[in-house]
């Protein structure tokens, strides 16, 4: 059973890591919707230091608003941009006006 | 920092102004193939010598001012061979030997040609 679905809102945490890590800056804070499930990988944080026996993490596709992200009003307003995030930097959020 | 949204390394330029994109496809280069290949058989499920994230890791603490320096390749192949040495895989001395034989072999190549 995954934490979150498809179509649900959530949003990008801070967690203030040092070292490698997959979320960058620009999307951190920010509140989307999740459109798919990718399974589960290890964690590039545990990799990054090479430790291959950490625990697998859930891995989502979130859908965010360019709008959103980018001020920038030549923007198309249905236009999104879908990243990978990994469980651990995510949060539920309810519904949001500005995700997609 | 002061944003609250944590550290930002000098890699992670996602929505920094960057001025004009140069539209130019830039080769890919024979030693940089060679780079990834090796780079894929060591980071393989069978292997896990080197990670795809160890060596993002690597460049990712170069400092800004090397990191600027080096092409894409470059980074990866710089990363990859600190790790292997951080490892103990190889030693500087033996790489420092396999560099030296190697251009012992492309310079007789050179003459030959």
């Amino acid at each position: 059973m995954t934490r979150f679905s498809a179509g649900d809102h959530v949003q990008v945490l801070a967690l203030g890591k040092e070292g490698h890590v997959r979320i960058p800056h620009y999307i951190r804070h920010q509140t989307g919707r999740v459109t798919e499930y990718c399974g589960t990988y290890l964690n590039p944080e545990d990799l990054a230091v090479g430790n291959t026996s950490g625990r697998a993490v859930d891995l989502y596709r979130v859908a965010f608003l360019q709008r959103q992200l980018w001020p920038d009003d030549a923007i198309p307003a249905q236009d999104t941009l879908i990243i990978e995030i990994y469980d651990h930097w995510l949060r539920s959020v309810k519904e949001t006006e500005n995700a997609p | 920092m002061q944003d609250g949204k944590g550290p930002k390394g000098y890699h992670d330029v996602g929505g920094d102004a960057a001025g004009e994109i140069p539209m130019v496809e830039l080769p890919w280069l024979h030693w940089e193939k060679q780079v990834e290949a090796i780079r894929g058989l060591l980071g393989d499920g069978t292997r896990r010598i080197v990670s795809l994230d160890e060596v993002r890791r690597g460049f990712e603490s170069f400092g800004v001012e090397k990191y600027n320096t080096l092409s894409f390749y470059r980074r990866r192949l710089e990363a990859m061979t600190d790790i292997l040495i951080e490892k103990g895989i190889v030693s500087r001395t033996e790489l420092d030997r396999a560099i030296e034989a190697g251009k012992v072999r492309w310079s007789d190549l050179d003459e030959k040609l």
